[in-house]
C-alpha cells in the first residue's frame, strides 16, 4: 500500500472517498512513482516537485510498500 | 537623517529611533549590518511590493529594484505598491517614489527594465543578497544560474491562490531546477488556474524577508535546502527536503 498526497490543483484527481487529497492505493510489485501518476490519471507534466518518504525523487523511483508520495503542481505566480 | 547618520549613531551604540522595536531581534549589530547591506529584488509586483516595503521599514541600506512593467487596474488586488492613481507607473520607479516617503536611509536603485540573458549578471552584480519575485519560471531558472555564478545566495519566494512556497539557494547548492521542471512551453504555474489573491504575496513575500534579515545578520536558521510550502486554504505547512 502506498500513501499518497495530491498538493493544490492535483487535488481533484482524488478518488471521491479520500479527504484533503490524502489516500491509499496498492500497485503492482516495482511500480514507479510514473506508475502512480498513470494509476491515478496525472500528466506527469503537471507534476514538478514529487517527495517520498520526505525527501525529493525522480518520477522513474521505484516504489516500496509503506511508501509515502507527495505530488506538487508548479507553483510559480508573483 | 541620512544612512550615514544612522550608521553613525548605531556605530556609538545609539538606536535612532525608527529602528528601536528592531534591535530586541537583530541587536545594534545586525542593525549596522542591514544598513550596510545591497540586496537585489527581481519583480515589484504582488510579492516584490511587500518584499520591497518590509525590507526598507527594517533598514536594508540599499535595494536593487528590477521590474520592466507599469501598474494596471488587475494589480490593484495585491500589489501593494499599486494604488488607483499610479496606473501606467513603471513598477520599478513606483518602489523609489513610496520607499522615500517610507525610510529615507534607504537608497532604492530602480532599474525600470525586464532582467533577461543579456543582462542579467550587469543586474545582479554588487549584491549580498537576490530576492526573486517574479511571476514565470524561466526568469525564475535564469536569476537562479545567476545568482549561483555570481556566488551570491537567493531567497525564492512563488505563490497561486492559498499556496506558495519559499527557500534560500546557495550558490553551492542545487538551484530552483530542482523545484520546476523545465518543459517546453510552460512558463506559468497553477496560477493561471488559481489566480493571485491579496494575502498570499503578502505572506510568502514576509516569510522572503525574514530569511534576507537571517542570511544578512546570521541571526537564526534560513530555510537552506528546505523548501517551506504552504496551503492556508487546507492549513498545510509543510518543510520539505529539497536537497
Amino acid at each position: 500500500m502506498i500513501e499518497v498526497r495530491l498538493y493544490a490543483t492535483l487535488r481533484r484527481f482524488s478518488p471521491e472517498a479520500s479527504t484533503a487529497g490524502v489516500f491509499t492505493l496498492t500497485l503492482p510489485e516495482d511500480s514507479s512513482v510514473k506508475g502512480l501518476l498513470s494509476a491515478i490519471g496525472i500528466s506527469p507534466s503537471d507534476v514538478h516537485l514529487l517527495m517520498v518518504n520526505g525527501a525529493s525523487a525522480e518520477l522513474d523511483r521505484i516504489l516500496s510498500e509503506g511508501d509515502r508520495v507527495g505530488l506538487f503542481p508548479p507553483v510559480g505566480g508573483g | 537623517m541620512s544612512s550615514k547618520d544612522s550608521i553613525e549613531m548605531l556605530s556609538a551604540g545609539l538606536v535612532p529611533e525608527k529602528y528601536l522595536r528592531n534591535i530586541g531581534t537583530i541587536g545594534i549589530d545586525g542593525q549596522l549590518r542591514l544598513l550596510k547591506a545591497r540586496v537585489a529584488v527581481i519583480g515589484a509586483g504582488g510579492l516584490g511590493g511587500n518584499v520591497i516595503e518590509l525590507l526598507a521599514r527594517q533598514g536594508v541600506g540599499h535595494i536593487r529594484v528590477i521590474d520592466g512593467d507599469v501598474f494596471a487596474p488587475h494589480n490593484l488586488n495585491r500589489q501593494l505598491l499599486a494604488t488607483e492613481s499610479n496606473l501606467g507607473v513603471n513598477k520599478a520607479l513606483a518602489a523609489a517614489d513610496r520607499i522615500a516617503e517610507v525610510n529615507s536611509d534607504v537608497h532604492v536603485e530602480a532599474v525600470s527594465k525586464m532582467l533577461d540573458a543579456e543582462n542579467a549578471l550587469e543586474l545582479l552584480a554588487e549584491v549580498d543578497v537576490v530576492i526573486d519575485a517574479l511571476d514565470n519560471i524561466s526568469c525564475r531558472l535564469l536569476v537562479s544560474k545567476t545568482a549561483r555564478q555570481l556566488g551570491i545566495p537567493l531567497v525564492h519566494g512563488a505563490i497561486a491562490g492559498f499556496t506558495g512556497q519559499v527557500t534560500t539557494l546557495l550558490p553551492q547548492d542545487a538551484g530552483l531546477e530542482s523545484i520546476y521542471k523545465v518543459t517546453a512551453g510552460s512558463d506559468k504555474g497553477i496560477e493561471t488556474a488559481l489566480g493571485n489573491p491579496a494575502a498570499t504575496p503578502a505572506f510568502a513575500a514576509a516569510i522572503q524577508v525574514q530569511e534576507v534579515i537571517k542570511v544578512l545578520t546570521g541571526v537564526g536558521e534560513i530555510l537552506r535546502q528546505r523548501l517551506l510550502y504552504f496551503d492556508t486554504e487546507l492549513n498545510i505547512f509543510e518543510l520539505l527536503d529539497i536537497r
